[in-house]
């Protein structure tokens, strides 16, 4: 039982481990752990009583009962306890199950912090696992030309500048059709809003921008997008431990956002994302928190629905389920915002599923996950069937989920699962629901 | 006899105490000093308000996710710790040597109470030890840390019991005890059992994290 | 009349004398009536056999007079019960009764090198 008995071939893991030699990895291995890690791994390593008890918080495991190598717990034994032990003295084979493991068996989702009594951050210690295979270059192929696009272009999906401003100009000529006078304001100074997205947006969600842009004219929204590199706000980077990058994609975003003077940055409906910009990316740069305000776009709907700015024709046809994203809710404790704003969009309300708020269960898709590729699409479906479970169990037909990694994920769970059911984003629903000006 | 309690109760006595505390003082220390060198991202965050909410809320039984998922170990693992704590603490027998050597003297617990608690502590070890040769999740994790921390939890409490019933060599038993304890004492820095020393921080650490940055519950 | 009471004075005496005598030897344990209902069985202490191992003649080794928490070795209170003195809750600067006998007794033992020390020698089951 472990992840040596489940191997699958990637191309990028295979190239990586077949430049290593054991004297590379002793020195890789304690050049991160002496160098970037401290107390907190130290404290963590050991003081974990070996209880068990997170067994039951991880989907992975939850969905192979009986399995307890994809137990929290069980995934550092396989791979930090090991390093710790050995100080670094393992051969190449093992890095490559290791990476295997920490890129496509966790995704930081951090559910195994409400089951630990100690307050360990397994999360943390699989991030630094990946940190070790980052700076051994043994990384999936899929996740890494995401990174390689990030460090070329500052975006994750090598969208290149004239194509980026001709997307949203593409999308402001399709929306007026619809809505006459709408414009996407390109580096509008000093602005309210700073409206950023994920790159896959403009490569092939561009439907996104268009709902966006839509919701935020109906509003009368003091808004605006850049026009210059630092638009995009995801980071693989943050996911296959290239930390120098993060850092730097960071810093670029919210200098972009500080040059044009904005008074907040508004980012579209993506999890990760949100954890790069509100969590880890600003630490990366020495940001206590973010130099500029940030707010996902949960909380930016619920402040517009407060306002009563959302104007709806209808309600949408429900009951539905919400899927609570890990990054902004046990990231940013947006869950009950989520449900005032779902309530308020939705007729006959929600149906929730059995794992709920802080407490809910990851798509399978974060942390990084679904970027690792189709190689590793199965073992994400299988290590969804806890999820799927509880969809199945709400009855309902609609999932609301306002995150692009659990949107990809959860469609791959609700085919494989046969659950039938349809994926919304929050800016699907408002934008199928408001009031539209008459063509 | 004599001159055998009378070391493990004397000098050796001393010497586990010392272990402890300046061992538990130096293990604080050079935490905090290497957390101040490498993890200063992490010591931005603390706050007393989350520190103390996350703790109080994890002290609570059945409070915590964790906990509701896992009754039976939840229901061992506060009645060990909490007899575990008291039973040494407030035995007659304890209290009356800190009264004849230091003259110190406070509440106790009648023997009767201790005696109960003491097999409680012996039961939950044994649950534990269960619980890592039977249940697969708890098996494929545990190391042999693991069980020379329960071992020595359990060694102190089991020739306890033994000692207070007179059941076999008193005499031996009761030295065997005394070192057992100081066995104990001594190994709380170095061993597993350190996280009676470090877990508070982790677990402050973890509700100032969710707390004030994630604002979002971690129970 | 006047030879009745130094008569009577030294039968008293020697009444008080024997009676001692006969109950030194009969004590098997301690437990003085003070302490009531008793938390561990009562310390074993055959009187003879301890004063012969012991090589004890002196009386006032053990039964020591003294107030203020002051011991005074000169003053030998053989025939007077400990708990006269040493109250079973502390009073003043005076030994708790319990305290009391622990004290001589383990005190003494540690002293000397031999007789139990740990709680289970004494009070055995």
């Amino acid at each position: 039982m472990g992840i040596a008995d489940r191997l699958i071939e990637d191309v990028g893991l295979r190239r990586g481990v077949s430049r290593l030699t054991p004297e590379i990895i002793e020195k890789t291995v304690n050049a991160v752990i002496s160098g970037e890690t401290g107390a907190r791994l130290k404290a963590y390593a050991e003081t974990c009583m070996r209880c068990g008890l997170c067994a039951q918080a991880c989907h992975f495991s939850l969905s192979h009962p009986g399995d307890p190598s994809y137990t929290p717990a069980g995934k550092v034994q396989q791979t930090m306890s090991v390093l710790l032990k050995t100080g670094g003295r393992v051969d190449p084979d093992f890095i490559y199950g290791m990476a295997q493991l920490a890129y496509t068996e966790c995704n930081l989702c951090r559910r195994c912090v409400h089951y630990c009594p100690i307050g360990i951050d397994t999360g943390y210690i699989m991030s630094t696992v990946r940190r070790i295979c980052h700076k051994l270059g043994v990384t999936p192929q899929y996740i890494q030309d995401t990174a390689h696009s990030h460090s070329a272009t500052f975006n994750q999906m090598w969208v290149k500048d004239d194509e980026w401003t001709d997307t949203l100009m593409w999308q402001e000529d399709e929306a007026r059709d619809e809505f006459p006078d709408i414009r996407i304001p390109l580096d509008k100074e000093g602005a309210d809003i700073y409206y950023s997205v994920i790159a896959p947006e403009p490569k092939f969600r561009t439907q996104l921008i268009y709902q966006a842009a839509a919701i935020m004219h109906m509003a009368g929204v003091d808004w605006t997008m850049p026009s210059e590199p630092g638009w995009d706000n995801s980071d693989m980077c943050m996911f296959t431990g290239d930390f120098e990058m993060m850092g730097r994609l960071k810093r670029k975003h919210f200098e972009s956002a500080q040059k044009l003077k904005v008074k907040r940055i508004v980012m579209g409906e993506c999890g990760h994302a949100f954890r790069s910009i509100y969590d880890m990316g600003n630490r990366a740069v020495g940001w206590k928190m973010p130099p500029v305000p940030v707010i996902h776009s949960i909380e930016f709907f619920w402040e517009l629905m407060q306002q009563g700015k959302i104007k709806l024709v209808k309600k949408y046809p429900g009951p539905v389920t919400v899927h609570d994203p890990c990054n902004v809710v046990r990231g940013r404790g947006l869950h009950e915002k989520l449900r005032e704003l779902v309530n308020f969009l939705v007729e006959g309300g929600i149906v929730e599923t059995a794992s709920n708020r802080e407490h809910n269960l990851c798509c399978t898709a974060g942390g990084g996950v679904i970027n690792c590729g189709p190689p590793f699409k199965n073992v994400r479906v299988a290590g969804s069937k806890a999820k799927a479970e509880e969809l199945r169990a709400t009855g309902v037909k609609t999932i609301v989920a306002p995150c692009h990694n659990c949107h990809g994920g959860l469609e791959d769970t609700v085919h494989s699962y046969k659950l039938g059911m349809e994926i919304k984003f929050l800016g699907d629903i408002i934008y199928e629901c408001m009031e539209k000006p008459e063509v | 006899m004599n001159a055998a309690y009378q070391f493990v109760t004397g000098p050796l006595a001393w010497a586990a105490w010392g272990i402890f505390l300046l061992g538990s003082a130096y293990r604080l220390i050079s935490m905090y000093q290497l957390a101040k060198a490498k993890d200063p991202t992490a010591i931005a965050y603390m706050s007393w308000h989350f520190s103390l909410r996350s703790i109080i809320n994890w002290l609570i039984p059945f409070n915590a996710l964790g906990w509701r998922k896992s009754p039976a170990m939840t229901i061992a693992t506060f009645a060990f710790h909490a007899c575990l704590f008291l039973t040494p603490i407030f035995l007659v027998a304890h209290v009356l040597l800190w009264d004849q050597a230091f003259g110190v003297s406070y509440a106790t617990i009648p023997d009767g109470a201790a005696d109960i608690m003491t097999l409680v502590v012996i039961a939950a070890c044994l649950y534990f030890a269960g619980r890592r040769l039977v249940q697969p999740e708890v098996r494929y994790i545990t190391t042999p840390q693991d069980w020379l921390a329960l071992i020595i939890v359990l060694a102190p409490f089991l020739t306890g019991f033994l000692a207070y019933h007179q059941a076999i060599d008193y005499d031996a038993m009761i030295i065997l005890h005394v070192v057992a304890g100081e066995i104990m004492l001594a190994a709380i820095p170095f061993t597993r059992l350190s996280h009676m020393v470090f877990a508070v921080f982790t677990r402050a650490y973890m509700g100032s994290e969710f707390g004030g940055v994630r604002h979002a519950r971690d129970w | 009349m006047k030879r009745t009471l130094p008569l009577l004075l030294s039968a008293a005496l020697i009444l008080a004398f024997a009676q001692a005598a006969m109950s030194q030897q009969d004590i098997k344990s301690l437990a003085p009536q003070a302490f009531g209902k008793l938390t561990r069985p009562a310390a074993q202490f055959n009187h003879e056999q301890h004063n012969e191992k012991a090589g004890l003649t002196d009386c006032v080794v053990c039964h020591h007079g003294g107030a203020d928490g002051k011991i005074d070795k000169s003053a030998s209170t053989e025939g007077t019960p400990c708990a006269d003195c040493h109250k079973v809750k502390a009073e003043g600067k005076n030994t708790s009764l319990m305290n009391a006998y622990h004290k001589q007794c383990i005190g003494c033992h540690k002293a000397k090198g031999k007789g139990p020390l740990a709680c289970g020698q004494c009070h055995k089951r």
